[in-house]
């Protein structure tokens, strides 16, 4: 009867698997397969050959890789540092509050993101609001804060925020008030309280966020061209140039997966030590 | 109440077999009253479109603005060649990628030959030679051109000194950090090659490759800003941050002499290695999409935008402001007020024109776009 049971489970879950498969497996599946085409060729009709990764070591582009995951992972660990208190607050201390701060977060992502970016230009460029003020009130005017690394994590910050906010006030709401009283009573410091209590059982919001952050901001392109002035080049950047200025498809797929296996490589490792479905309400 | 897996399953299943319903109606529906155009942004705007759906009433017209040439090329290769019915695109990328590859198809020359008589000069008598393929077929239809060089600030550098120093200016080390690159990489290897005093249109190889290495290297070291949005590099122009940028014109320049900042002016240089020329001219064609099925509509729109007014408003459409080659034609020309025309540097069109070579493609791309894209990354 287990037996039966647990193939009828894979039989009703078959309709869906086919499905996910063919949405986005196949996809991934297609630009793998023009990674190992030769390059410029623009269909799959071709032997294999893996010339467009022995061109990704030999051109250099590793260095892309590095100032797009190492900004990556400043991104996300501002946005840790800084949504931690605000997320905290949102689980425990806001009450109707909370709700006013979601809406005005949200509404945030209805605005279209390169023109959030470009608002912050108009903010920081020399002779914007903040220059232009600055040097209407008497002080020495500067060139503007744009065009450098610094800035492309800012925007990177600034537009992954909810991001990390959502998913870490969910893990933080899990955190049961009992365990943090309990620690408490037993003599427990606030550090040992968020390094033993509140950090172990928020860590499947931790997680989710962290990863959601360091994902899109691995993969982002608009900030370092709007704000940074493309003072560093991205791997989204040269992914898109080799599609297109490039007409390099298998480059172009070469550079994506090289990019997809580390970003799902940490995700993998990432999601196995966590439970995820203590967060999604399922089995406990 | 319980929501099973095989409940799920099915309600999938019934959206996706609607879905599927719904894209079947679609593609077995007849195309003689459906147009898709795939181009540069203007042939997408009201103004155009509005009065063509009016004469074809019940016809579906939709257009969709391409962000580069080579992206819209992409479109046509991975399978897009059933969805769209004109393309419009510059020229090179007609000639040298679409034609060859059978992606768009000749036009009926008892049709349009006659537009090109009203032409302006340049593409009137002769018929502007690059609309042909090598066989003689007519590919496609000119309408907006431009140089396309550089751009100054004429309150920073003058016109007279830019031109004068041509593309040299660049090279200045009194330039560094003041100017920005507008990142149109094929365009910025043409203009590369022009600076170093190469001929981007001739094979390059061994010490014609090392020159162009140095010269890219400096150009990228010496840059502010790179960004492939010219609404930001004239703002950054316009603010003090950066006093010129590399790759640029009318095309780029116009939207913001059209706001009254006529300082801001695409430069094309007096002298450079192209027989003396040191310019480049870019000429879009409008060609018909190689569609196993395919829309009558596609040639009587081409037709269409000869008339004046749709020559205006495709010159004149939301973004960027364009010379178009129907100007040659008083009626056409009369459409333009002064400071249209201002916008569009028409006081020196002419002389630039004649200081520029046509925008063809590279011979050595593929060497070049590494040795640049290396130069850019570092």
């Amino acid at each position: 009867m287990d037996r039966l049971n647990a193939r009828l489970g894979y039989l009703t879950a078959l309709p869906i698997t086919a499905l996910l498969l063919l949405s986005f497996v196949a996809p991934l599946v297609v630009v793998a397969a023009f990674s190992i085409m030769p390059q410029k060729v623009f269909s799959l009709a071709h032997l294999p050959d893996f010339s467009a990764y022995g061109e990704i070591l030999r051109q250099g582009y590793w260095r892309s890789l590095i100032w797009s995951l190492g900004m990556a992972i400043a991104a996300t660990a501002i946005l840790f540092v800084i949504s931690w208190p605000l997320a905290f607050a949102m689980a425990k201390v806001y009450r109707r509050f909370t709700l006013v701060l979601t809406v005005g977060v949200v509404m945030t992502l209805f605005v279209s993101e390169n023109i959030r970016l470009f608002g912050w230009v108009l903010t920081l460029m020399k002779g914007g609001l903040i220059e232009g003020y600055l040097r209407s009130w008497g002080f020495a005017g500067f060139d503007g804060l744009l065009y450098n690394v610094p800035v492309i994590v800012f925007g990177l910050v600034y537009v992954y925020f909810p991001f990390m906010l959502f998913p870490l006030a969910q893990g933080i709401a899990m955190v049961p008030d009992d365990a943090r009283e309990a620690a408490v009573d037993l003599g427990a410091s606030r550090w040992q309280l968020l390094r033993e209590v509140e950090l172990p059982l928020a860590a499947p919001g931790i997680v989710i966020g962290c990863l959601l952050c360091f994902v899109l901001s691995a993969g982002a392109i608009a900030e370092s061209k709007l704000l940074g002035g493309q003072a560093v080049i991205v791997m989204g950047d040269e992914v898109e140039t080799a599609f297109t200025y490039g007409q390099n498809w298998p480059l172009g797929a070469a550079l994506a997966m090289v990019l997809i296996a580390i970003i799902g490589a940490v995700a993998l490792f990432s999601v196995s030590r966590v439970d995820l479905d203590a967060m999604f309400g399922g089995r406990k | 109440m319980t929501f099973t897996r095989r409940e799920f399953n099915r309600g999938v299943l019934t959206l996706a077999g609607l879905g599927a319903m719904g894209l079947g109606s679609r593609a077995l529906a007849a195309r003689t009253d459906e147009l898709n155009i795939l181009c540069w942004e203007g042939y997408n705007t009201d103004d155009v479109l509005g009065p063509f759906r009016e004469a074809h009433a019940g016809a579906t017209v939709r257009a969709e603005s391409g962000t580069s040439d080579p992206d819209m090329v992409n479109k046509l290769r991975a399978g897009e060649i059933k969805v769209w019915d004109l393309i419009n695109l510059n020229q090179p990328w007609a000639r040298a990628r679409l034609y060859p590859e059978g992606l768009i198809k000749p036009l009926e020359k008892e049709r349009f030959m006659p537009y090109f008589e009203k032409m302006a000069q340049g593409f009137a008598n002769p018929p502007y030679p690059l609309a042909f393929a090598d066989n003689g077929d007519l590919i496609g239809m000119p309408q907006r051109y431009g140089p396309f060089s550089f751009v100054v600030n004429t309150d920073k550098i003058s016109r007279e000194m830019a031109e004068d120093q041509g593309w040299k200016l660049f090279l200045d080390p009194a330039m560094k950090d003041r100017y920005g690159i507008l990142t149109y990489d094929n365009w910025n290897i043409i203009h590369m090659c022009l600076t170093g005093d190469q001929n981007p249109f001739a094979p390059l190889e061994g010490d014609g490759l090392e020159t162009f290495r140095a010269t890219a290297g400096q150009i990228f070291g010496g840059a502010k800003l790179l960004s492939d949005d010219l609404v930001a590099m004239n703002t950054a122009l316009i603010n003090g941050e950066i006093d010129a940028y590399f790759t640029g014109g009318t095309y780029t320049a116009s939207p913001a002499r059209l706001d009254g900042l006529t300082n801001i002016r695409g430069i094309t240089p007096k002298s450079g290695p192209l027989d003396g020329k040191g310019g480049v001219v870019w000429i879009e064609l409008t060609s018909a999409v190689n569609n196993p099925d395919p829309s009558p509509l596609a040639e009587d729109f081409l037709e269409f935008v000869q008339a004046p007014e749709i020559c205006k408003a495709v010159g004149f459409a939301e973004g960027t402001y364009n010379p178009v080659a129907q100007m040659g034609n008083p009626e056409v020309f009369a459409l333009w007020d002064e400071e249209e025309l201002d916008a569009i540097q028409w006081d020196s069109l002419e002389e630039e024109m004649a200081r520029s070579v046509q925008y063809d493609v590279v011979t050595s791309y593929d060497e070049l776009y590494t040795i640049y894209n290396a130069a850019k990354r570092a």
